[in-house]
């Protein structure tokens, strides 16, 4: 396999078989996102994106740039778990939740403005935003965490 | 949506996993830097490229009047762990199985 420059942005996207708003509640509610997202407990306010890690330690925050409930998030990203990534500038992450026909709905993640930020984009891209993703998903159809 | 066939049918031709490849590499592309690099039609390219895009493989972006092309890699994940991880799994678990019913035999 050829090694892989991590993009200045990335995008993912994802089918779930869920509202819109359940999807907006896992990714701003922090007792949702502690299930998916490493372990990390996540609050989404207008204002800011606050980041527990998992045990309790201070991950920082980043302002919240657009707050749409349930179709649109817009917040700053910096990967304060890693101290030597959190060095470098911040970067930007959006989510975009779609309605679809039959009970699912889209969630587009959008990653971009890494420019700055060339050993977040590798920490993120690979499994880095797939797990979460996929654990999300998980949770969301069947109400359980991924395994291990 | 949610297709696994529509993944496996889109994975199942050389041109469209050589466009993955393209893309794993450096995404982001237009339609024309990925047909620069294949022996293949405009129209061809194009075909493809909305075969992987029904599958959920490849999300285009526009930027003014350009189309960004972008592998999601999160439907091959969901395979991985679909159809990888439960073989898998059962293979360990056979082995692990195995092993205690010989020892216990010895």
């Amino acid at each position: 396999m050829t090694t892989m420059t991590a993009q200045a942005t990335q995008v993912y996207q994802v089918f779930i078989k869920a509202t819109p708003e359940a999807i907006w509640d896992a990714i701003t509610k922090p007792e949702f996102t502690e299930r998916y997202f490493y372990g990390a407990r996540i609050e989404n306010t207008p204002e800011l994106h606050v980041t527990l890690g998992p045990d309790q330690s201070d991950w920082g925050q980043t302002p919240t740039y657009e707050f749409e409930p349930p179709r649109r998030l817009v917040h700053g990203w910096r990967s304060a778990y890693n101290p030597e990534l959190a060095a470098e500038d911040e970067s930007r992450v959006t989510w975009e939740i779609e309605q679809q026909d039959g009970g699912y709905s889209l969630l587009t993640v959008t990653h971009d403005r890494l420019e700055g930020a060339p050993k977040t984009a590798e920490s993120v891209s690979g499994t880095g935003w797939m797990m979460v993703l996929s654990g999300l998903k998980t949770l969301l159809e069947t109400g359980e965490p991924l395994a291990g | 949506m949610n297709d696994d066939d529509g993944v496996f049918r889109a994975l199942a031709d050389p041109t469209r996993r050589h466009l993955l490849d393209r893309l794993f590499e450096r995404d982001g592309r237009t339609l024309t830097e990925l047909e620069s690099e294949l022996e293949m039609s405009r129209f061809g390219v194009m075909k493809h490229l909305r075969v992987l895009e029904d599958a959920g493989l490849v999300v285009t972006r526009r930027q003014g009047r350009e189309k960004l092309h972008y592998l999601n890699p999160v439907p091959i994940r969901l395979i991985h762990d679909r159809w990888i991880d439960k073989y898998t799994e059962h293979r360990v678990s056979a082995l692990a199985e195995l092993k205690t019913t010989l020892e216990e035999s010895a």
